[in-house]
């Protein structure tokens, strides 16, 4: 572990990691349990007569099965979201994080690049997200068979948390670059948490206004969940968008920061 | 092999307004011990951190073991080793623990090395970094700029938080490194320190280098505060006319002056009554500055 910045920056963050891995999976895996309840008539009837926008603006329609009801709740909204803040919150702390702590210096007086070690770092960062979301998958597989989510085949499963890996990398590359870029955690912090907003309500609110449809096309939640992996596998199209986004955000931080002053305590 | 270590040319740096340096011409020479000199704010570290690559220039040459920081800062900071004014690193690990990291970072260093430098400084190396005191957080600055026996050493501010013992046994640690061959930059705000371990100083300040010498020279033109206590009461009058001599006061037995240059006159009046204590104050370096800023207006 502490052979190189990518070992290293694990190793310090074991415990974050750790700590997100065990909540993201104990929530995702405490939606999934109240399937059963929500598989019944009477549930169905009772979410019928809420409002519709209500409902859309939560991603709640159409929840005839397992599928949709994970997308609905799990992926498309509460771990979403979650795995969002820590990709925001980690992808910044990679760089923005330790040189406003006053410990990149150090580092960056040894025979290190800059583009190696930002690489490194959010190399390190993808690995803890995989993690996470490879808890959360290895909850789920757990509970199939006790909250009857039988419907969903392991090839499925495996998709949508690719989509979600692809989410919370993208949401990094958001608080890596910006933070790379300044050198300010709170610039990192903000953009991402700005962008985290701005999935929400283009994804769920502001297409329910006439004219704004469109909207939902530019929001990450409507990549992470659009055309329901959890049924119908890889969506092509929006993967190679998350991925290509996270691309272009990291090679354009790691350009700034090897071109910038690193900032003094 | 190159006889010069370190070497600035009209180097300059500036934010937004603020220049923190204003045109810095240096000279460091391979194998000697150069203290950089200057009180807080004259521009020392952001010189250093030009060095090593961690900012850029505004204008101006910088060349450091022949190579320039910009092209070949991997090389560069390969063959020196850094210890910066204010050393933080993460407290929740242990000194081994980022010492190794550090050490593989330059390609390993032998555990049995690490171990060697925290011994001859008393370093408890498995205790969370958080947990020591300021002087025992400095000790792992200083192992991990010296463990890889770098060709040069930059420093800033080395021995802040270090005891006198401590302060005595890094000036063991630098001697040793130069009379290796190595060099060593090393930036302070006290003049004694300096005096104690470097051959030549230079001395910066608002951003350009005022003055470079050798320590001695420095030293021996320094303004020092005299105090001689004597047997018994001195005339006033028999010191007034000492070279060198400004802000006499004798009261009953004790003398108290200020001297410029040389002792030797002081010594020998001294001498015609018998002394009981003589102390002279090291020189106060902000003293020094100010000194050296009024000779610079009466010259110009």
């Amino acid at each position: 572990m502490l052979r190189s910045p990518f070992g290293k920056w694990l190793r310090d963050w074991r415990r974050s990691i750790i700590g997100w891995t065990l909540a993201i999976a104990a929530v995702g895996g405490m939606y999934a349990a109240f399937w059963p309840t929500f598989d019944k008539p009477e549930i169905k009837d009772l979410i019928a007569v809420y409002p519709q926008a209500i409902m859309e603006a939560l991603n709640f329609t159409d929840i005839q099965n397992a599928a949709a009801y994970l997308t609905a709740t799990v992926f498309g909204l509460v771990v979403g979201t979650l795995i969002a803040v820590y990709a925001v919150a980690a992808g910044t702390r990679t760089i923005a994080g330790d040189e406003e702590a006053g410990t990149l210096e150090l580092i960056l007086a040894h025979p290190v690049s800059r583009a190696r070690l930002a690489l490194r770092r959010f190399s390190a960062f993808l690995a803890s997200a995989t993690l996470i979301v490879a808890g959360l998958l290895l909850v789920l597989l757990a509970e199939t068979g006790l909250v009857h989510l039988d419907g969903i085949s392991l090839g499925q499963f495996a998709a949508m948390h690719v989509h979600l890996l692809l989410f919370a990398a993208f949401y990094g590359a958001v608080g890596f670059a910006v933070g790379a870029a300044t050198g300010r955690r709170a610039a990192g912090l903000g953009a991402g948490a700005a962008v985290i907003v701005f999935g929400f309500v283009a994804n769920g609110l502001l297409p329910q206004i006439r004219g704004f449809e469109w909207t939902r096309t530019l929001s990450p939640y409507h990549w992470l969940v659009d055309g329901r992996p959890l049924a119908n596998g890889l969506q092509i199209g929006h993967v190679m968008l998350m991925a290509g986004l996270t691309i272009v955000l990291v090679a354009a931080g790691t350009w700034f920061f090897d071109r910038r002053d690193v900032q003094s305590v | 092999m190159n006889d010069i270590a370190i070497s600035t040319e009209g180097l300059v740096k500036r934010y937004g307004r603020v220049t923190a340096l204003a045109g810095l011409d240096l000279e460091v020479r391979t194998g000697e011990v150069f203290g950089f000199l200057g009180p807080n704010g004259a521009g020392k570290t952001t010189a250093i951190r030009l060095l090593l690559d961690l900012i850029r220039p505004s204008g101006g040459h910088v060349s450091v073991l022949g190579l320039d920081p910009r092209q070949d800062g991997l090389e560069l900071r390969r063959r020196s080793g850094f210890l910066g004014g204010d050393f933080v690193v993460d407290g929740r690990q242990t000194p081994q623990e980022l010492l190794t990291y550090l050490g593989n970072l330059r390609g390993g260093v032998p555990d049995t090395t690490i171990r060697e430098f925290a011994r001859r400084l008393d370093l408890d190396l498995d205790r969370p970094i958080k947990e020591l005191s300021r002087g025992n957080r400095q000790k792992v600055g200083v192992v991990q700029a010296f463990m890889h026996e770098p060709e040069l050493l930059i420093l800033d501010e080395p021995t802040t938080g270090l005891d006198p013992f401590l302060q005595h046994e890094f000036a063991r640690l630098v001697r040793q490194a130069v009379s290796e061959g190595r060099t060593v930059f090393m930036s302070s705000h006290v003049m004694s320190e300096v005096q104690r371990i470097a051959d030549r100083v230079g001395i910066i300040r608002e951003g350009r280098l005022t003055n470079v010498e050798g320590v001695e020279e420095l030293r021996s033109r320094a303004r020092r505060r005299i105090e001689i206590v004597f047997d018994g009461p001195v005339a006033e009058a028999d010191f007034t006319r000492v070279p060198g001599v400004s802000d006499l006061k004798v009261n009953g037995t004790t003398l108290h002056c200020r001297l410029d240059g040389r002792a030797d006159d002081l010594i020998k009046t001294a001498a015609r009554y018998g002394v009981a204590t003589f102390s002279a104050e090291e020189p106060d370096l902000e003293e020094l500055f100010f000194d050296r800023f009024n000779g610079d207006e009466d010259a110009s």
